[in-house]
């Protein structure tokens, strides 16, 4: 049981090493694209540090890679609200993101003011709340505050979308 | 004399009724967040950088300044009263304020850790005010190389000093690098990974970065590991000390201002390693050791200053040569670079009244907060009642909100998800965020820099290293990046006895600094041995 | 047969704590002992910590009575949390502990004996704090 924990965890961690060699061959290449004339006023051409970076990429993500098979683990981040006894809980992320997701895609079309709303309302919902009235109250007042208050105090207008003409 | 006039001048700019008010809401505001789960000054600072676009950058920054303090006292709050110590720095102050407080001298302790971190900001702020204008007469006769080589020193520096994992730290300072390139290149207009995406050409705003990785990126990951058991909360009233206790407290005071400013002002210092120190030098010389352990004084007393003139220290390389050390600072610099302000030596004399504005901001901020904290700390203790749905879906809600109020764009929310995943996987598998963080805030000041140098010697790399200040530099970053090969070579030639710190959380955070501390412990140890063998 | 009672360190769950007890050895019933959290917040003092529940654990083992002791962080609130555990146990009796109210404080405040006097299914005992 505990090796096969263990094994799964040890393999996710690679998963941070591709990541990070993924990254660094784009750079490679995005650089290596680059078509630059050698010019005398910039002798280093912005190929030079993409290539360092993306070295360092290469090399942390070889390391990192050696590092986690020989059974190196990185160090989970704590904090005063976190309990890190239970395992990650995507039940509550994965209905954040979409909360999160749907504002993005509601935003320009729908306005600020509904999709902050969703945003909020969704968001509360998916970290335990059942307050469903009093939350969606909440988050309508806040959505309403926050266009308000950043046309009036700080001249941004933000999308009205659906409800434009009426706010 | 001239930095008294400069301050001054400052104080009257941050003494008018507008920024006096500005400086009581960011002290109001970094204590409630210092004190909240989950909150912490540079994600604050982070979700108020678009907000804040519209205001003068003066008042911003004096609110900005007032945040970074009280964030400060609210940590320790939380670590007195609750033992939970929001970040690395007040994992000191819980040992000894926890116990205070269990043992029901939490009002001494919050007294302690108010009136010290007082004294210890107004010395810390008084020594950045005289010397940050000396740094600055020193950096500005620097040139291009030397100014390189102590970017590239700032940024190694936080990167293997900090954290547990020197690997993990490069890994992520890659990705930051990385993440800076985006945009346009602004010497020869060639587009960097762009991916032939118009809105990307001018590069990642860094607000949207700084707020997806602190807000975003924290929310995620705390609402994946909330606290399912609630805590209690150790009831205090209204903060005192008697004699007693402001004799035993105000050399700990001084001593931790002593070990906290210098370590806040060398770049990769941080406030871990001096507040340890403090904790170990406050339990030697005392003359209750039989309280430590149990909850003495000066072990909350000690730390804490150290932590608030560590605070005060880091703002001293922030300010005389744009180089950020800690994730506030590092926030903070963002901010001047939104505002179209170049940090760096420059700054002093480009910026001058809005630098010693901030600087006398910081004198006021810290009173404020002794005299309206004092008598609040009951209140701040109900603040932890507040039903976490609302905290972390607020976050969410303000970090979209201005991460679109920057552009207008729902790309930027794109950008928003996709560095909060990044933010939410770097806190899962241990990469830390401040080295990202700098990479893409420094990433392209060094890159220039670079350029500009290699411009001035006609391409020859020996331009590099072409003033004795670099080589200076060089020296000591390749110390710092062989430090752990060449401790373990002394390590082998003169065998440590190898843990006798005892087991202490902040120990995992102090990476190659622990090496200092078992020096130090064992030392204390062989000498003690030695006295018993020759008493009897 | 069960006797619940729902704890809260405050003089009110003393107050019920000490009432279930005598009325446990009196019918020489189990004892179980709710103590719940929301769990929504940072901070619950209501929730009982450790010290406090071993100290109730002693006392109660001491008084030789048969008790279980459970603790749910479900998101639920205390009325739920004690109505649910008197239907899942059967049980012949709720005690509960009541705090002075004005009626004011009460129509704001809504309250979780209220609900549990309405709700439950067997006879409910409220006692006060002296």
């Amino acid at each position: 049981m505990s090796t096969l924990a263990t094994g799964l965890k040890g393999r996710a961690e690679l998963g941070v090493a591709l990541l990070l060699g993924a990254v660094g061959v784009l750079v490679f290449l995005d650089a290596n694209g680059l078509v630059t004339p050698y010019s005398k006023s910039d002798p280093v051409g912005p190929k030079a540090v993409p290539f360092v970076v993306a070295g360092l990429l290469v090399v942390c993500a070889i390391l990192l890679a050696i590092n986690v098979l020989r059974g190196g683990k990185g160090e989970v981040e704590g904090g005063e609200d976190i309990d890190l006894a239970h395992p990650a809980d995507w039940k509550t992320v994965l209905p954040l993101a979409g909360a999160f997701i749907l504002n993005i895609l509601l935003i320009d079309w729908a306005g600020w003011v509904i999709s902050g709303t969703v945003l909020f309302w969704g968001s509360v919902l998916a970290l335990g709340s059942r307050h469903y009235v009093r939350d969606g109250i909440i988050s309508v007042a806040l959505s309403l505050a926050t266009f308000y208050g950043f046309y009036l105090g700080l001249g941004i207008a933000l999308p009205a979308g659906l409800l434009e003409g009426i706010l | 004399m001239d930095v008294w006039s400069s301050l001054m001048d400052g104080f009257a700019t941050a003494l008018t009724p507008m920024n006096l008010l500005y400086a009581m809401i960011g002290v109001l505001l970094g204590t409630a967040v210092g004190v909240l789960p989950g909150l912490g000054p540079a994600m604050t600072v982070a979700l108020l950088l678009p907000v804040t676009a519209a205001l003068e950058p003066t008042s911003a920054f004096i609110m900005f300044a007032g945040i970074y303090y009280g964030g400060m006292y609210g940590g320790s709050t939380t670590s007195i009263l609750l033992n939970t110590p929001g970040e690395s720095s007040s994992v000191v102050t819980a040992i000894e304020g926890n116990k205070m407080a269990k043992a029901g001298r939490a009002a001494q302790a919050l007294a302690t850790a108010a009136i010290g971190s007082f004294i210890a900001g107004t010395i810390g702020t008084a020594l950045l005010a005289g010397l940050a204008p000396l740094v600055v007469q020193f950096a500005v006769s620097l040139g291009a190389p030397s100014y390189f080589a102590i970017m590239i020193l700032a940024l190694l520096a936080v990167t293997a000093v900090l954290g547990s994992s020197r690997l993990r730290g490069f890994a992520s300072l890659g990705l930051g690098l990385a993440i800076g390139l985006v945009g346009i290149d602004s010497v020869t207009g060639q587009r960097r990974l762009t991916f032939g995406q118009p809105m990307l050409a001018d590069g990642l705003d860094i607000v949207v970065v700084a707020v997806a990785i602190f807000a975003v990126g924290e929310a995620l990951w705390v609402a994946a590991h909330l606290r399912r058991s609630p805590l209690h909360i150790i009831p205090v009233g209204r903060p005192w000390m008697g004699k007693k206790d402001w004799a035993r407290s105000w050399k700990p005071w001084l001593r931790g201002t002593a070990f906290g400013f210098p370590f806040g002002a060398l770049p990769a210092g941080g406030a871990e390693i001096p507040t340890f120190l403090s904790y170990v030098t406050e339990k030697r010389l005392t003359k209750h050791p039989e309280e430590f352990g149990k909850g003495a004084i000066e072990g909350v007393a000690g730390p804490e200053a150290a932590n608030n003139a560590a605070a005060a220290g880091t703002l001293t390389p922030m300010l005389a040569l744009g180089l950020p050390t800690n994730a506030t600072a590092a926030v903070m610099l963002a901010a001047f670079t939104s505002y179209g302000i170049q940090p760096g030596p420059q700054l002093f004399s480009s910026q001058g009244p809005l630098v010693w504005a901030l600087i006398a901001s910081l004198f006021i901020g810290n009173l404020l907060l002794l005299l309206i904290n004092l008598p609040l700390a009951p209140l701040w203790a109900k603040l932890l009642q507040l039903p976490r749905p609302y905290l972390y879906a607020g976050i969410l809600f303000f970090a979209t909100l201005g991460a679109y109020s920057v552009n207008l764009q729902a790309f930027d929310l794109v950008i928003l998800l996709v560095l909060g995943a990044l933010g939410f996987m770097m806190r899962r598998f241990g990469l830390p965020v401040l080295p990202l963080i700098l990479g893409v805030i420094l990433g392209p000041r060094i890159e220039g820099q670079l350029r500009r140098t290699l411009q001035l010697f006609a391409g020859d790399p020996a331009g590099l290293w072409s003033e004795p200040i670099a080589v200076v530099v060089y020296i000591i970053v390749a110390i710092v990046i062989l430090w752990p090969l060449l401790f373990k070579l002394v390590r082998r030639n003169r065998p440590v006895p190898a843990s006798v710190v005892p087991a202490h959380p902040s120990e995992v955070l102090l990476g190659e600094d622990d090496a200092i501390q078992a020096d130090q412990n064992s030392t204390r140890i062989h000498h003690n041995s030695h006295h018993n063998k020759e008493k009897p | 047969m069960t006797i619940v009672v729902g704890y809260v360190p405050t003089p009110e769950g003393e107050a019920a704590l000490t009432q279930a007890i005598a009325e446990a050895k009196k019918s020489n019933d189990t004892l179980l002992v709710i103590n719940s959290s929301k769990g929504d917040a940072l901070v619950d003092n209501r929730y009982a910590q450790e010290p406090e529940i071993q100290t109730i654990e002693e006392r109660l083992a001491l008084q030789g009575i048969q008790h279980i002791i459970k603790q749910p962080v479900r998101g639920h609130d205390a009325a739920a949390e004690v109505l649910d555990a008197a239907d899942e146990h059967n049980a012949e009796l709720i005690v509960i502990g009541l705090r002075r109210r004005s009626p004011v404080g009460k129509l704001i405040m809504g309250s979780v004996s209220q609900r549990i006097l309405l709700e439950a299914d067997c006879p409910v005992l409220a006692v006060k704090a002296d």
